[in-house]
């Protein structure tokens, strides 16, 4: 279904239409990027028993403008290492994506405003939720440029660690939209959230059966590079990872890309399991309940991240990797093809779970056989050093498990 | 143009963000000092001078998860149209899908079978050698005043 602000074609009053919705969700979101960082500031020094900013504007609210001017005071380096075109790049590939994939969200209802059937969401494209998948693509290229670029070897590890990270969460990310896409028929993002409304129970999160959110859940966090899957920046180990050669407003960049993306993502998984700004609403000022329920619900979402982010330690790079690729595409690849097949039928979606259960079980057999085979490569190769160091050396178990 | 239409608010907020981002850059070229010296440029290595270059060369895994991912990515790609259409091909569709996905992943099991998604060597316990002798009161030296158990 095509954007009905365009149906008569692009008039004089649909392009102002489409520039003002343009301007307000830019500033929105620089606003609420300016929130979610004192916000994500304040949680945490609560949860951890300080006051965290207060001096800035009341309770602090305007720390983060404050950071944000001083940054523009900043002076701007430049390594002598760096490649001077990417390095200035990066910080461009970092921000558009984070501003574009907001564009396809649905914020709120449809409204008329001067004849013209307004939707409440900057951009309705026909390959919607593809774009989302899109531009994440992209945001890697900022990343790896942002590290590659600099000439020095803490970025370098961090973008190759972040690069590898991101680009193996993208696949389950895809997988559990598809999830989507297969009880909604569309991949508009308007119509995926239209069909979710009615009713409580017709949000995707009930109808795909509750596992996809999680799924998802952790992919994007993994894509965002957000605690626990903060690895790019581990402090103990790479000093900032893929940004520490950025200064000044180049920096500022990144950093409000970041937060960006967090909101995005937040107001993504609204959109896709928890029916966007669907809810009950009152009979007067109609246009402004979805918007408080959709707002609501990220704000949800935000915390959760920020709550993350205090509770969790930061995981190993080998065991995120066996996260992403052991267990969450499997999973969500079998989940999705037994959604699909109970859509077709009850028998059909019991025979393709448990058909799933046996491919799971392959699969489980296939990490222990793999394990094996390194242990006794390891010894072999350890044995041809002639290492003294016993510990390495040691034979597989019979069952080769740990 | 017709289906085109629907890009213009993605295209009016590339030119926005763009125009953002150059007018920051602008604006902090105008208000930030530009005193560079060497000691600024050098890649930064925690206050001390690097002694090596940053690594040209990258552990093989890296790629290795880059190529499968291209192939499980394409994957993901190919499940979209169906699943636009999945209602109407029906089941049809769900064992072309099948067979799809089989083909996907009986390969990712001969792949994970081979160690090729392993990081890094195998995480062990090292057997911690006991030593009876050694008990906080012969590692942790006492100082001060001498009490009852001088070491």
């Amino acid at each position: 279904m095509p954007d009905p602000l365009f149906a008569h074609g692009v008039d004089l009053g649909a392009v102002v239409i489409v520039a003002v919705k343009v301007l307000v969700a830019f500033g929105v979101l620089l606003v609420s990027v300016m929130l979610a960082i004192w916000f994500e500031r304040k949680v945490i020094s609560d949860m951890q028993n300080r006051i965290g900013p207060n001096r800035a504007g009341p309770y602090g609210i305007l720390q983060t403008l404050a950071d944000g001017i001083k940054l523009f005071f900043k002076e701007d380096l430049l390594p002598d290492q760096a490649d001077r075109f990417v390095f200035k790049l990066a910080p461009y590939l970092a921000l558009l994506p984070a501003l574009l994939i907001f564009t396809i969200v649905p914020v709120g209802g449809v409204v008329t405003i001067a004849h013209h059937t307004v939707e409440l969401q900057v951009a309705d494209p026909a390959v919607g939720i593809l774009f989302l998948l899109a531009l994440s693509s992209v945001s890697v290229y900022a990343t790896m440029l942002a590290g590659w670029s600099s000439g020095s070897k803490y970025p370098l590890l961090g973008s190759i660690r972040a690069s590898a990270q991101m680009i193996s969460y993208e696949a389950a990310m895809g997988l559990t939209i598809a999830m989507v896409v297969i009880v909604t028929h569309s991949l508009s993002t308007r119509t995926i959230v239209d069909s979710q409304a009615a009713s409580f129970f017709h949000w995707n999160i009930f109808r795909l059966g509750i596992l996809p959110f999680p799924l998802f859940a952790v992919a994007v966090t993994a894509e965002l590079n957000r605690p626990p899957f903060d690895l790019t920046e581990g402090e103990q180990e790479l000093v900032g990872g893929f940004h520490t050669e950025y200064s000044s407003l180049r920096f500022a960049l990144f950093y409000l890309a970041e937060f960006m993306n967090t909101i995005t993502m937040s107001a993504v998984m609204v959109t896709l399991f928890f029916g966007g700004p669907d809810g009950p609403g009152f009979h007067f000022v109609r246009w402004l309940w979805p918007i408080l329920w959709f707002a609501g619900k990220t704000v949800v979402f935000m915390y959760v991240y920020v709550w993350i982010r205090a509770a969790l330690p930061r995981l190993r790079y080998d065991q995120l990797m066996e996260l992403g690729w052991k267990v969450l595409i499997p999973l969500s690849l079998v989940w999705l093809l037994v959604v699909a097949a109970f859509r077709v039928g009850t028998v059909w979606g019991l025979g393709v779970f448990f058909g799933g259960v046996i491919v799971g079980s392959a699969l489980w057999q296939a990490v222990l056989v793999g394990r094996a085979r390194r242990e006794v490569l390891e010894a072999s190769r350890a044995g041809r050093r002639g290492a003294n160091d016993s510990y390495l050396r040691a034979v597989p178990e019979p069952d080769g498990g740990e | 143009m017709g289906s085109l239409d629907s890009y213009l608010p993605i295209f009016f907020m590339v030119v926005l963000g763009i125009a953002f981002a150059s007018l920051s850059f602008g604006a902090s070229k105008l208000l930030a000092p530009q005193r560079p010296t060497s000691a600024k440029e050098a890649p930064y290595e925690c206050g001390i001078v690097p002694t090596h270059e940053p690594a040209r060369r990258f552990p093989v895994r890296f790629y290795l998860v880059a190529m499968i991912f291209v192939v499980v990515d394409i994957e993901v790609i190919f499940l979209f149209p169906w699943a636009v259409d999945s209602q109407s091909l029906g089941r049809f569709g769900l064992v072309e899908i099948l067979v799809f996905a089989a083909s996907v992943f009986v390969p990712f099991i001969y792949l994970v079978a081979n160690g090729a998604l392993d990081w890094g060597p195998i995480k062990r316990v090292r057997p911690v050698e006991s030593q009876p002798d050694r008990t906080s009161s012969s590692t942790v030296r006492h100082v001060g005043p001498p009490n009852d158990q001088a070491a």
